[in-house]
């Protein structure tokens, strides 16, 4: 392993944040040289975004100090933070499809033809993109569109624009989640090359195996404070998960017994939808808590809305309650006693501009629907939905005026599950329930799935957070480019060491 | 772990099926061409006089004005914005040029009605940009207070243009109408301003992701302004062509503009929601509208068929461009990656 | 000092209670209507007669109708540029089956019937037609129905040159024309018929399935598909619903008019989008109500009435209308942003 100047191009220190009066980092510090390429870990929560962000000029700190060369580092923004030479390639890339690729790169600031003149000088751009083009590998000329280009090359463009603007250290956040396994090791060669060049890297990834092989050092983060780090080479992936948990488990998730039954309620036969979902199969029980883990892209949510009837599907049979079931249609998925909470409950849980109780009651409003004309019985509608959110423990009185846009995250989420919960249904699809929601909203999540299968409910529980599924699940199910490719036993896991394997199936598959 | 395994057939198979809807996009986006081909080619049997260059020469001549409006209003569009006000400017502008700038000789009367077109353009970019209203409504009732000013200072009577004017829409520079050298002059202008300047490149940017473009610094209201004042421009430009055309305007001129400019820019396959467009495709689309018109003409169709024909054609080219969004989405969509057998290796 | 704190005080609360109560309400439109008329009666006290309030009234009726059917397409974040050609087309059509001049039901005792039912399947059809295209066909609805605008335009002159050598098809049946212009207990048939509508289209909206369904769509189509919500079909029918509207708003006009006219309602189109946006409803979807844009249609109809009685004429109005709909417009922004620091 290289060693590095004792000058360091960027050092943060003492580094303090708060949203809302809640802390989310304590005294953040790390330090950064040039040509290294420094790994940054931690579960979904640990701080890892807010720090980037605050470095990357998009959020500022509440205290603490960075420099960069030396020189105080105070960005007032991402523009700033880029011409300061700090560039930060986020997971959804920042790229317009309807140019090419030399204007992305110019976008804010074309080289014009004279000062008069407002003309771009178009030899002058394709000149340097070529040139950075060739320093990220990429061979295509720099008039190309966007929109011509895969999610890998589109990469590379991000790097290409980054080394445009002189970036000295450059952070990518999770960028191989959308990614081909051969668009992964070019990508890997490109930081090795502009490593050689004295470029430093910040490699943030929930994949250990290439945090492992592609850092020089790691830093660990856990709720919002480093908790240790080390050589890349001297810190093992155990430690680094022990490093990553911290805590026992158990205490994070609410005690149940378990309730599975042999009784199957969806049952899923060799589904497969070319470039989506390959071979599926599995049965979920009665009383049973069915985990599915992948990484994005692995094909998880997109099974999910197959089942749900939202996506089609070419082969495959599924049956709910031992009936055939086609999946073309939600109203018919609905009908059968299935339910989903979509990932993104934004876009597509939320009327966001509605009330708490129009958004609880709109799964049902069919079901309180007269024969005359539709007509809405609205005294039972209003009992019941005000006895879903209790259920759920919305903390609002309001429920007919508070409007979904103004709750917390967990008390959106409440929201998505009182309005299936009214459905009372026989299969429920979670898909990242606990997204971005607090701990102890978390916690409360949780409490109504264990109360779902004791009822005798089945559930199925899409997760990218291993430590979730272990602490609830009675089976995991692993998804990875569109297959099942490993099925774990509550027995199995429960410890470390079982999780540490799970990670590893994770790596595998993309490795 | 186990390992996935893909038949080289299954592959071949899919590949082939994508190239088949690759095939399919390619035929879509040529269909505004060979719509246009068909169109002259069905006029040329209808009429014998109609494939010739006099012909070619009468439609430019008759498209201009809108071809200008619609030109101004591409860069609205592609911002994803609108210009309900644009046949409203015309009037106004047409209006204070005939009334009280009669006596001006034209070389300042023209520009002062050009630069009406720029202020009520700016209001609208005010009122978008820094009040936040709608384009949509901004935009409609500044259609709504033009109208009205105009109507007001011509007393809703027909207002006449002087003889400089006329004189003006009939003359020829080395073989051209003036009409067709100021369409040629915006046409080239507009052309060069968002192919190759920083501001025309910005303006595709805004469109496709305004968040996006504010992330990059670019400076999104500034932008937007400059848009609906180029649209104000246009349209009064639009206005005085039209005007030296036909030397007077009724209590009617300019109304309900907006939708054939409209329908030119999309049939030249600019989109409504913004970052796709070109100069080259609204030119296009106001041409393709003019020569169905004359071609309708020239081979004595019942003129109440015209508006039938002209709004049957904007529908297909709607429709086609409908289909060819949904298949390039669902090209696009395919998030899942599931690696090409070579890539095993 | 202290005379001038209790003062500030005052002001801050008046302040607060004209935020609350007067920008914020939904009935901001009303009380802006209440104002003009206020404003205006010292100068124009004609204002305060019958006479003008039936004239308001028997001007906003037919509009008030069409409006509300554009209300509901823009509830589901479309819109309906179409609604005057359907005016247009079903008048014609209408009047060429039942006008005593030729028409192809003349004399036969179902003219008027059949006239009706001519109406209302032109309406129904171009609306089915609309809805279809923009959902099935993803067309983007403002494209659609601006198509379909020039083309039923273009259509109904066609249609009257086939069926008459004049601009316009009369003789059209008395029975028929009581229907626009007669009255039932001394109240004008057509303030029955809005009368009705409005209040069948209030309980649609507020009371049934069909009508939260609509606001469900407006507010989020994704997240109301996945809720379950059949989400083509009530696009399809909310298009429908406005183009029956604007063949009963046909009905209404013909009948005044007593004649068939091809360029009916065509200065109106955008009077009707004016009217339901000035009334509060947004043109993105998932906000609106039938009587916000009662109030919209009133106010739009009483500026027009008092500027006809000061004698600046309809054509002045277009002006004023412009004017009000921009105050209303930044009403709104600020509203919003009030809303929003909250």
């Amino acid at each position: 392993m290289a060693h590095f100047a004792a000058k360091p191009v960027l050092a943060v220190e003492g580094l303090n944040k708060s949203f809302f009066g809640v802390q989310v980092l304590f005294d953040v510090g790390f330090t950064l040289c040039p040509g290294e390429v420094l790994g940054l870990v931690g579960e979904n929560g640990s701080g890892k975004s807010t720090t980037m962000n605050i470095l990357g000029g998009v959020h500022p700190r509440d205290s603490g100090r960075i420099t960069l060369d030396g020189a105080p580092y105070e960005p007032r923004g991402p523009r700033d933070a880029v011409e300061s030479g700090v560039a930060f390639i986020h997971q959804e890339l920042n790229l317009f499809e309807n140019l090419s690729i030399q204007e992305n790169i110019f976008i804010a600031d074309f080289p014009r033809v004279g000062r008069l003149l407002p003309f771009i000088r178009r030899k002058e751009i394709a000149e340097r993109t070529r040139a950075v083009l060739e320093m990220v590998d990429l061979d295509v000329p720099p008039t190309m569109p966007v929109a011509r280009l895969s999610q890998g090359e589109r990469q590379l463009v991000e790097i290409a624009k980054a080394l445009a603007a002189g970036a000295k250290v450059i952070i990518f956040d999770e960028p191989t989640t959308s990614l081909t396994r051969r668009e992964t090791e070019r990508l890997f060669d490109i930081i090795a090359r502009l490593k050689a060049q004295g470029i430093a890297m910040i490699y943030i990834s929930h994949i250990l195996g290439d945090v492992k092989q592609l850092c020089d050092r790691i830093v660990v983060l856990r709720d919002g404070a480093v908790v240790g780090g080390g050589r890349a080479d001297e810190l093992g992936i155990e430690r680094i998960i022990a490093l990553m948990v911290g805590r026992e488990i158990d205490q994070l998730f609410p005690p149940r017994a378990p309730c599975v039954t042999t009784e199957p309620l969806l049952e899923v036969r060799g589904l497969s939808q070319p470039d989506v979902v390959r071979n599926i199969s599995f049965t979920l029980h009665r009383g049973e808590i069915l985990g599915i883990s992948g990484l994005m892209g692995s094909g998880r949510s997109e099974l999910a809305r197959i089942l749900f009837g939202l996506d089609p599907h070419a082969e495959g049979e599924i049956r709910v309650g031992g009936e055939p079931y086609a999946a073309t249609d939600p109203i018919d998925a609905m009908r059968r006693g299935i339910a989903f909470l979509t990932e993104d409950r934004r876009a597509e849980g939320l009327m966001l501009e509605a009330s708490i109780a129009d958004n609880i009651a709109l799964p049902s409003l069919r079901d309180f629907a007269g024969q005359f004309a539709g007509w809405l019985r609205r005294p039972q509608l209003t009992a019941q939905v005000v006895q879903a959110a209790d259920q759920v423990r919305i903390n609002t009185r309001d429920h007919a005026r508070m409007l979904a846009k103004n709750l917390s995250g967990g008390n959106q989420q409440k929201v998505v599950l009182a309005k299936w919960l009214l459905r009372a249904p026989r299969v429920f699809i979670l898909d990242e329930p606990t997204r971005g929601i607090d701990v102890g909203a978390k916690y409360e999540v949780y409490k109504i799935m264990n109360q779902m299968v004791a009822d005798g409910a089945g559930v199925l529980f899409i997760s990218s957070e291993m430590e979730e599924l272990i602490g609830m699940c009675d089976r995991i199910l692993v998804m990875s480019r569109g297959e099942i490719t490993a099925v774990h036993e509550r027995a199995e896991f429960s410890s470390e060491r079982i999780m540490e394997s799970a990670l590893r199936v994770g790596m595998d598959a993309v490795r | 772990m186990t390992r996935s395994t893909l038949h080289p057939a299954g592959a071949r198979a899919r590949k082939a099926g994508a190239d088949g809807v690759r095939a399919q996009l390619l035929l879509l986006e040529l269909s505004p061409l060979i719509l246009f081909a068909i169109v002259v080619v069905l006029f040329g049997l209808a009429a014998d006089r109609f494939l010739t260059l006099a012909t070619l020469n009468n439609v430019v001549i008759q498209a201009a004005h809108i071809a200008i409006i619609a030109i101004g209003m591409t860069f609205v569009l592609l911002t994803a914005g609108i210009d309900l006000s644009v046949g409203a400017i015309m009037y106004v502008v047409v209006a204070i040029v005939t009334l009280y700038l009669g006596d001006l000789p034209l070389a300042v009367s023209f520009p002062i009605g050009l630069l009406v077109g720029l202020l009520i353009g700016c209001i609208n970019g005010f009122f978008i940009v820094v009040v936040r209203v709608a384009p949509f409504i901004t935009t409609l009732a500044t259609l709504f207070i033009g109208r009205g000013v105009a109507l007001f200072m011509t007393d809703t009577a027909m207002v006449f243009a002087n003889d400089d004017v006329l004189t003006l829409g009939q003359t020829d520079w080395l073989g051209l109408r003036s009409s067709i050298w100021v369409f040629g002059v915006v046409f080239v202008v507009a052309f060069v301003v968002l192919r190759s300047t920083p501001f025309g490149r910005q303006v595709y940017a805004v469109g496709q992701d305004p968040a996006a473009a504010a992330k990059a610094g670019l400076k999104v209201p500034l932008i937007l302004f400059g848009v609906y004042a180029i649209s104000g421009v246009c349209a009064a430009l639009g206005g005085l062509v039209s005007l030296t055309q036909v030397a007077a305007a009724s209590s009617t001129f300019g109304f309900q503009k907006e939708f054939p400019v409209i329908a030119a820019a999309v049939l030249g396959g600019t989109s409504l929601f913004g970052g796709r467009g070109t100069v080259v495709g609204t030119a296009f689309g106001a041409l393709l509208i003019q020569t169905v018109e004359t071609g309708l003409v020239m081979s004595n169709t019942d003129p109440y068929a015209y508006p039938l024909v002209i709004a049957g054609i904007i529908f297909l080219a709607v429709l086609v461009d409908a289909q060819r969004t949904r298949i390039a989405a669902r090209l696009n969509r395919r998030k899942i990656r599931i690696d090409d057998p070579q890539d095993r290796g | 000092m202290s005379a001038t704190a209790v003062e500030a005080g005052g002001g801050a609360g008046l302040r607060r209670f004209l935020v609350r109560h007067v920008l914020m309400s939904e009935y901001l439109v009303l009380y802006l209507s209440v104002l003009y008329f206020l404003a205006i009666w010292p100068f124009v006290p004609e204002m305060a007669t019958a006479s003008t309030a039936g004239n308001i009234l028997s001007a906003m009726l037919p509009l008030l109708v069409v409006a509300i059917g554009q209300t509901i397409v823009l509830i589901i974040a479309g819109i309906d540029l179409s609604v005057t050609a359907v005016i247009a087309m079903a008048s014609v059509v209408g009047a060429s089956i039942m006008t005593g001049d030729g028409g192809y039901l003349a004399g036969s005792p179902f003219a008027v019937p059949g006239g009706i039912v001519a109406f209302l399947v032109i309406g129904g059809a171009v609306g089915l037609f609309n809805g279809v295209c923009s959902t099935k066909l993803r067309m983007p609805s403002f494209i659609v129905t601006l198509t379909m605008m020039m083309f039923l335009s273009g259509a109904a002159l066609w249609y009257t040159t086939a069926h008459t050598e004049t601009s316009s098809i009369a003789a059209l049946p008395s029975a028929f024309v009581a229907i626009g212009g007669g009255d039932v207990a001394g109240i004008p048939n057509a303030l029955w018929v809005a009368l009705a509508v409005a209040v069948a289209m209030h309980l649609l909206l507020s009371r049934t399935l069909f009508g939260q369904w609509l606001y469900a769509i407006g507010r989020n189509r994704e997240a109301a598909r996945i809720s379950g919500v059949p989400v083509d079909k009530v696009i399809i029918w909310a298009f429908v619903i406005s183009g029956l509207l604007a063949a009963l708003a046909s009905i209404l006009y013909t009948g005044r008019l007593e004649t068939g006219t091809p360029v009916l309602g065509r200065r109106f189109l955008l009077d009707i989008i004016g009217a339901a946006v000035i009334g509060g409803t947004s043109l993105f979807g998932g906000h609106g109500k039938v009587v916000w844009t009662v109030f919209g249609v009133l106010f739009l109809a009483m500026i027009n009435a008092s500027l006809d009685l000061i004698g600046l004429g309809h054509d002045f109005a277009v002006g004023v209308k412009g004017a009000v709909i921009l105050l209303a417009a930044v009403l709104d922004a600020a509203r919003r942003r009030v809303l929003a620091r909250q």
